[in-house]
């Protein structure tokens, strides 16, 4: 078992009133496991990713990932188990617009105890891995939204993280290029064993994961 | 990771370059700021330090009463109260008595006749004292009646550069005290540049002591400055507390108060009101520090807000960053590495400015200050430029890092109450601190010109004033008459000293019908030639002027207003007065005029008309023809002395010097307060930008709902007039509280009226408002759609 959410709540406060984000949500993920979440716009597909990956916090319940109970632990403690286990994709990419795609591919490494040699060398393989090797002097700006999201997998990837987590990855892409995103994510899930979680409006997207996990108004469905 | 970060920042300026440019030139400006005035501090705190015994060396002063309550402070002494110190003191280990010379002595040698300016010095002078010898030991060179010791420049101007002087004779021709004598040179000594005390030779006082009048000799007659080196471990408090009788012991007729100062604190601390030490030097020193590190602040201030008002294009970053496992802490680092750079960079662009304005920086304050790479400078610049990253990156560096990675990359970060405040406060202070400047400036600017347009009382005009010397000793008064007749010339006369201060004074005079306390009036004198009220243009207020056809003036006398109305005399002409000499005759009164600085108020004077004392010629010429009476004049000067330059000054010019401190401080404050306002505005600019994207929502929804640019324009302008209009009811009455203390030393003084706060408020409101309001225009005429899609 890679994770575990028992009976987790979240909630902000509006006028008096007490709006429930997530509502006694139970998941468990086993290792290798691809799920897809969807839901209409709101029921809080995006707060339970941010929740399993630690971005965010919840008001009740308990969380268990590996073998930590993340409900326990203080914040540094939390960052250094997602850094060290998750990556994550954004809708928008998020890759640093004055950095080259080598430079956003090894960012993330500055932040974990790499040397340089290792840093490179990890680079350089993960170029290789996604055949773009001929654009790490690029700028994002230089680069299709498809090529960009597939720097942004590059880069959740580079640190063999267990689980990715991907918040609408295709979102921004046309029809092609999300297929070969998800052809990716598919590979990757099958093939190097990683876990991946993603949100998804599509239906078709989410027919490459091997769960389904349905939200409406913060409930599990 | 620093790699990274280097590479990542310089990455940003390149695509950011003006925001970059705005930090770099407001850094850079308030670094230049602080590199100048700290040179020039360095360089006035360190006047006097390098006597090696500077820690023990003390000046003796006297706290004397001067009548009507007042205690005045004096650094003149006794000549007996050398050896007094010497062997009666134990606490002093070693004393030296120095006459200074109160103008330029005349030196010869066998081929060239020189003026220079000496002291006269009692043996121990070069062992107190550590002006280094070149030649001569310094435990001798003064030791015989009839040495003298020069400055290595006077003597190259004698003999030449490589020529050893030692052994060569001068000789002094009609000295103050009428020393007439001829001198061995015993040694040569060097005048470091920051000495307080500049002179060109040393006589021994030895020869003083000979050749003064032995009725001088008394406690009575302070001619003198003593100066002691105390011994180790003696308080200074207890010690002038042990000697404040002393003269009093000695004379109980004197009630004087005597008191030791420090030597090397006398420079900056050099102004005594009413026996205590008050204000000097060090004030400006102060000022200019603050006022320095002001200009700096507002830099600083500046970065602040740009960095947090451009923080939306960062903070994706920081977003990212968090989400792949950055801490905090790295992320802190990363930003205080950029400001650290930027002031780096900052302080590389301040430096070459400083190099180049150093000169015009020099002329400005009357240094000589160089910009040495050594130790001490490089430590305390790069302490500054540290603590301006620091301060400076501080603000950002902890407000673009707070937020959750969530919150950032969903864009959903909210400006707090608390964050608005800080940066309208922070612009606040800038706004202040600049219409500070500004209403200071023309404060400044105002009383100074008041002071040089104001009626002095004579007219300073054109008038020519130079040393008598050498020929005109004996035939001054054949020389004057023949320079009347020059076609340019208006009239002519003589005067003891010079019209910005009668140095003599007296008390203790005595007239008909006055009170008994009126004796401690003190009256300040000077002797004049004949036609000497016409020649300065002085208005004679009732009786006559000294005039040549009728001689017989030493029992004459002339006073002013302030001296007759202080004396109580009805109809003064003809009264027979006691002053300086027995049965003066007053022959006339003259209107008040002003002989020192006007921050003091006018003393009663006398004019006395005796030629023997005189020192100075004094000629009025017509304007428009100076060239060729000053050409006729030296003629006729060489015809009387020749080989002697004619050394002229103007009084004007003269007069000038008199507020040159002024004058400095004005100029230096009015680059000042331009480079604050402008430091403040280049912030105004980047927080209009601020509001302008912070708000470009609200602006898109109401240019959608139908309000105008220009409407918008107003709506945005006015939230930065509200901070200049609250900047102003702070910085304004501050400002006047300053001004008004800073003219009452004045004893004439402009009125502080209204116009200068609504001035320099108006002027900061219309800079400001230029500022913002092209921001302004700018943003209200964006295309609304394009803002909202982006949300």
């Amino acid at each position: 078992m890679l994770l575990q959410l028992n009976n987790i709540f979240k909630w902000v406060n509006s006028g008096g009133q007490r709006i429930f984000l997530l509502k006694d949500i139970n998941l468990q993920v086993e290792e290798g496991e691809f799920i897809s979440v969807m839901g209409p716009s709101g029921s809080g597909k995006s707060t339970l990713l941010n929740v399993i990956g630690m971005l965010d916090t919840f008001d009740e319940g308990e969380y268990h990932f590996l073998d930590e109970s993340v409900h326990t632990l203080k914040e540094k403690h939390r960052a250094n188990l997602y850094k060290e286990y998750i990556g994550f994709v954004f809708q928008s990419y998020h890759l640093l617009d004055e950095l080259t795609v080598q430079e956003n591919l090894e960012m993330p490494l500055l932040y974990k105890k790499y040397k340089g040699a290792e840093r490179k060398a990890m680079v350089a393989d993960m170029l290789d891995r996604f055949n773009i090797v001929g654009k790490k002097d690029l700028f994002p700006a230089q680069l299709s939204g498809g090529q960009q999201q597939l720097v942004g997998v590059a880069r959740a990837l580079i640190a063999n993280p267990k689980l990715i987590l991907a918040d609408e990855p295709t979102g921004n892409l046309n029809s092609q290029q999300s297929e070969e995103i998800m052809e990716l994510f598919k590979k990757l899930n099958q093939e190097d064993g990683v876990t991946i979680i993603q949100v998804t409006h599509s239906e078709k997207n989410a027919a490459y994961g091997s769960r389904i996990v349905n939200l409406l108004d913060g409930r599990k469905v | 990771m620093l790699k990274h970060n280097l590479l990542l920042y310089l990455r940003n300026i390149r695509k950011h370059k003006s925001s970059f440019l705005i930090n770099l030139v407001g850094l850079s400006t308030g670094l230049t700021c602080v590199l100048l005035v700290y040179l020039w501090v360095f360089n006035e705190v360190s006047i006097d330090k390098f006597h090696e015994n500077e820690a023990s060396l003390y000046q003796v002063r006297r706290n004397v009463p001067i009548g009507q309550g007042a205690i005045g402070t004096f650094t003149s002494n006794s000549s007996l109260m050398l050896k007094a110190l010497q062997e009666e003191v134990p606490e002093v280990e070693m004393a030296v008595a120095i006459y200074e010379f109160d103008g330029n002595a005349r030196l010869e040698t066998e081929t060239k006749k020189l003026s220079a300016f000496g002291h006269m010095a009692s043996d121990d002078f070069f062992k107190v004292f550590s002006f280094p010898l070149i030649s001569g030991d310094k435990n001798t060179v003064l030791s015989d009646v009839s040495s003298v010791v020069i400055s290595s420049k006077l003597a190259s101007r004698f003999f030449g550069p490589d020529v050893d002087p030692i052994g060569k004779t001068i000789a002094l021709k009609e000295g103050e005290e009428e020393i007439d004598d001829v001198f061995t040179i015993t040694g040569v000594f060097e005048i470091p540049k920051n000495s307080s005390k500049q002179f060109d030779f040393v006589l021994p006082y030895k020869t003083f002591l000979k050749y003064r009048n032995p009725d001088y000799i008394n406690w009575f007659s302070n001619s003198s400055s003593i100066y002691t080196l105390l011994k180790p471990n003696v308080d200074i408090k207890a010690f002038n507390g042990k000697m404040a009788n002393f003269i009093k012991k000695k004379n109980e007729n004197v009630d004087e108060q005597v008191f030791f100062t420090k030597y090397s604190d006398n420079y900056l601390k050099g102004s005594y009101e009413n026996g205590k030490q008050v204000g000097g030097r060090i004030t400006y020193v102060i000022l200019f520090s603050i006022v320095a590190l002001f200009v700096l602040l507002i830099a600083c201030i500046n970065f602040m807000n740009l960095s947090t008002a451009r923080a939306s294009r960062r903070l994706k970053e920081v977003g990212i960053k968090k989400a792949v496992g950055a801490s905090r802490k790295s992320l802190v680092f990363q930003f205080l590495t950029e400001s650290l750079l930027l002031s780096f960079f900052s302080l590389i662009s301040a430096y070459f400015i400083v190099l180049l304005i150093l000169p015009w920086f020099n002329n400005l304050t009357g240094k000589e200050l160089v910009f040495a790479i050594e130790g001490s400078v490089i430590f305390t610049i790069i302490g500054i430029t540290l603590l301006t990253g620091l301060i400076s990156g501080s603000y950002p560096a902890l407000y673009l890092t707070k937020f959750s990675a969530v919150k950032v990359l969903k864009g959903k970060i909210r400006t707090s109450f608390g964050e608005l405040f800080i940066r309208k406060g922070l612009v606040i202070f800038q706004f202040s601190i600049s219409l500070l400047l500004i209403v200071a400036v023309s404060v400044i600017y105002m009383q100074l010109d008041y002071i040089q347009s104001k009626n002095l009382g004579f007219n300073k005009d054109n008038v020519m004033i130079f040393e008598r010397q050498d020929g005109l000793i004996t035939n001054m008064e054949v020389f004057v008459e023949e320079a009347k007749q020059l076609p340019g010339v208006v009239n002519a006369s003589f005067m003891q000293g010079g019209m910005t201060n009668f140095s003599n004074s007296s008390r203790g005079h005595t007239w008909p019908g006055q009170n008994e306390e009126d004796k401690e009036i003190t009256f300040r004198h000077a002797h004049v030639g004949p036609e000497f009220i016409e020649t300065m243009g002085i208005e004679l207020k009732e009786g006559r002027s000294y005039v040549k056809e009728k001689p017989d003036n030493d029992s004459k006398i002339i006073l002013n207003e302030t001296a007759v109305k202080l004396m109580g005399l009805k109809n003064p002409i003809g009264t027979i007065i006691n002053m300086r000499g027995p049965n003066r005759e007053i022959i006339g009164v003259v209107k008040d005029f002003n002989i020192q600085s006007l921050y003091q108020e006018i003393a009663p004077m006398a004019l006395l008309c005796r030629t023997e004392w005189v020192s100075n010629l004094v000629v009025k010429i017509k304007a428009g023809e100076e060239k060729t009476t000053i050409a006729a004049l030296t003629k006729l000067y060489n015809k009387f002395n020749p080989g002697l330059e004619f050394n002229f000054r103007f009084l004007d010019n003269q007069y000038q010097q008199l507020y040159l401190s002024e004058q400095r401080v004005a100029t230096l404050s009015k680059y000042f307060a331009g480079m604050a306002i402008l430091i403040s505005c280049l912030g105004l600019f980047g927080l209009a930008a601020f509001s302008a994207e912070r708000r470009k929502k609200e602006i898109s929804i109401r240019k959608v709902l139908g309000q105008t640019a220009s409407q918008v324009t107003i709506m945005l302008s006015s939230e930065f007039v509200k901070l200049v209009l609250i900047s102003m009811v702070i910085a304004l009455p501050i400002a006047y509280l300053l001004a008004k203390d800073w003219l009452s030393q004045f004893a004439y003084k402009i009125p502080l009226h209204a116009g200068y706060f609504i001035g320099a408020g108006l002027a900061a409101l219309l800079v400001a408002m230029f500022t913002v309001g092209s921001q302004a225009i700018n943003a209200a005429n964006k295309n609304p759609v394009k803002a909202l899609r982006e949300e």
